[in-house]
């Protein structure tokens, strides 16, 4: 049984946990209800979207320190072989390479850049990479049906300054990185989006997933405004890439 | 319940029957939606498509065989049949007549060239090129991102100086500055295109241009087998240039109804501007949200089948 005294202090943790801004750096932009205001185009710099973990560099690849807290990610030995047979077959086996929607959190940081849009008790984010959505509620609602996403179902709520969010319900045919690097249908991901500067965002993700990890496991990377004025997302409507390279090849008939 | 409250309740029935009758029934102009913290109309809220309606008056004597669906998704319909279960949604009435009001004959005024090249887009159907775009998971462009289709849904959201529009079909989405600035530059093209915004009393008026030239601006589902371009009234095989330019304006009919009107331009492609018109969003019930519509996933397939390409063995991405 805990003592009083360490009740208090789990609860005064939580509470400075939780509470306003105090202590806290943030001194950025905020919604009329006193959130941060996490709206504008946002990116990923680094190559945590060709491989998660330390990497030389290859041919058309940047080299990368891993963005894994410990280097490496904690695979069962089933799915550290099955990494390995995908990296071996990636150009053929990655899902995004026959433009399946990429999943969360890969599309995060992907090479492209996406828009926050912030209301009180939901989010939207729309991607540049084949104007990919995820809709997030930040209304206490539940996941809801026993369905699977590809881009898995999201529910968020404010810890704090934080923005975190519960994303569950995968399809388990998405992939985390082109490297082979992946997860099963039962994968549990949340996201803590804490704003540090009007500038930059501390985007740390833990995923859970009993079928391909030995533990829970997190990855952690800034997100940078992009700041250009009149920025918008342009097009990368990977179908339409792939479709006409068929057109061209004279695959057709 | 009392004769005071029958007689009370006839008198209010006639009043709305007479305001319904009247020529000075609600129009676009003279109903009052709410409005944003911010001052403008509010538009934000879930929306459903509005009732098929034939986007041109028919020109041909083709008519489609014994219980065909006439391009009305026919390659979907039964799998997004209704819910038996499913509590009753009221849907508005379908409406007689085209979409289109200008021209006055309900046709897409097409140069002669175009009008050939559509019945030829339309006799090629089984090739991969000439496909109906959406068919093969491209952008729905505008305005056919808002003609009625039962597999597309919609979400507005709204801030100042902004307008977003979610499409639950294919996860599409656009963003429209309503702050006076430029479209991007013309050598940028967008398969949504650049959408500019503006107020208009209680209307949001929307120019959109810097299109791609690869899709279809109006057309809805699957068109009949063997249909001619010309018999269509759907829409189908009406392709556009990269000049395509498109005026929109969102009109709350009532609390419930957006009107939406469209007007293209594209001198090389049709003779003159032309317009539709309909009721193009109906407010959700309130339990309504958009699912993932993941579109090409699943359609590699059925686009191998339609055309004989081997469409899952394209591999493109860059990401080496």
């Amino acid at each position: 049984m805990i003592s009083l005294r360490t009740a208090a202090l789990l609860v005064a943790a939580v509470t400075l946990g939780s509470g306003p801004s105090y202590g806290q750096t943030y001194d950025g932009p905020r919604t009329p209800d006193g959130r941060p205001d996490l709206s504008g185009i946002w990116q990923v710099l680094g190559s945590a979207a060709w491989d998660l973990e330390a990497h030389n560099a290859q041919d058309g690849i940047p080299a990368g320190f891993s963005v894994v807290d410990g280097g490496t990610i904690p695979y069962t030995v089933d799915a550290l072989n099955q990494r390995d047979r995908n990296r071996a077959n990636r150009l053929t086996d990655d899902p995004v390479r026959r433009c399946y929607l990429p999943g969360v959190p890969r599309i995060t940081y992907m090479p492209w850049p996406f828009r926050i849009v912030q209301t009180p008790d939901h989010l939207v984010l729309s991607y540049e990479y084949a104007h990919s959505l995820r809709i997030v509620y930040t209304d206490g609602s539940p996941h809801p049906l026993p369905n699977d996403f590809w881009m898995g179902d999201s529910r968020g709520h404010w810890d704090g300054d934080a923005l975190v969010i519960d994303t569950t319900h995968f399809n388990g045919q998405t992939w985390l990185d082109a490297s082979g690097n992946h997860h099963s249908s039962e994968l549990h991901v949340v996201e803590r989006f804490t704003p540090v500067t009007p500038y930059h965002i501390n985007y740390e993700v833990t995923l859970e997933d009993p079928q391909t990890y030995t533990r829970a496991w997190t990855m952690r990377m800034p997100l940078y405004k992009r700041m250009e004025e009149g920025l918008r997302l342009l097009d990368y409507d990977c179908v339409d890439h792939l479709l006409n390279a068929l057109v061209k090849d004279g695959e057709t008939r | 319940m009392t004769e005071t409250t029958t007689k009370h309740r006839i008198f209010l029935t006639g009043v709305a029957l007479g305001l319904l009758l009247s020529p000075w029934a609600a129009t676009a102009q003279d109903f009052d939606p709410a409005k944003t913290p911010w001052g403008d109309p509010d538009l934000r809220g879930h929306y459903l498509p509005g009732p098929y309606q034939a986007l041109e008056t028919p020109t041909s004597e083709w008519t489609p065989p014994e219980g065909t669906n006439r391009g009305q998704g026919a390659a979907f319909s039964r799998f997004f049949e209704p819910d038996p279960d499913a509590p009753a949604r009221p849907r508005p009435a379908r409406p007689d007549g085209p979409m289109i009001i200008d021209p006055p004959t309900g046709q897409v005024p097409f140069q002669p060239w175009a009008a050939e090249q559509r019945n030829e887009i339309m006799a090629s159907q089984e090739q991969l090129e000439h496909l109906d775009p959406r068919v093969k998971c491209l952008p729905a462009a505008f305005p056919r991102a808002h003609l009625p289709v039962g597999y597309n849904t919609y979400q507005i959201e709204q801030g100042p100086g902004f307008v977003l529009m979610l499409y639950e079909w294919n996860h599409h989405s656009r963003y429209i500055p309503l702050d006076g600035s430029e479209h991007i530059d013309p050598a940028l093209r967008l398969g949504m295109g650049d959408s500019r915004g503006r107020w208009d009393g209680n209307t949001l008026v929307v120019e959109t241009r810097n299109f791609t030239d690869n899709t279809w601006p109006v057309g809805h589902g699957a068109p009949p087998e063997g249909a001619p371009g010309s018999a269509l009234t759907t829409g189908h095989g009406v392709f556009h240039s990269g000049n395509l330019r498109v005026v929109e304006e969102f009109t709350f009919l009532d609390a419930d109804t957006i009107q939406y009107t469209a007007t293209l331009e594209d001198p090389e492609v049709f003779s003159q501007p032309w317009t539709l018109r309909y009721n193009a969003l109906q407010r959700a019930p309130e339990d309504h949200m958009l699912f993932e519509y993941a579109c090409h996933e699943g359609n590699g397939r059925n686009l191998s089948l339609m055309t004989g390409t081997a469409v899952e063995a394209g591999r493109v991405h860059p990401i080496p």
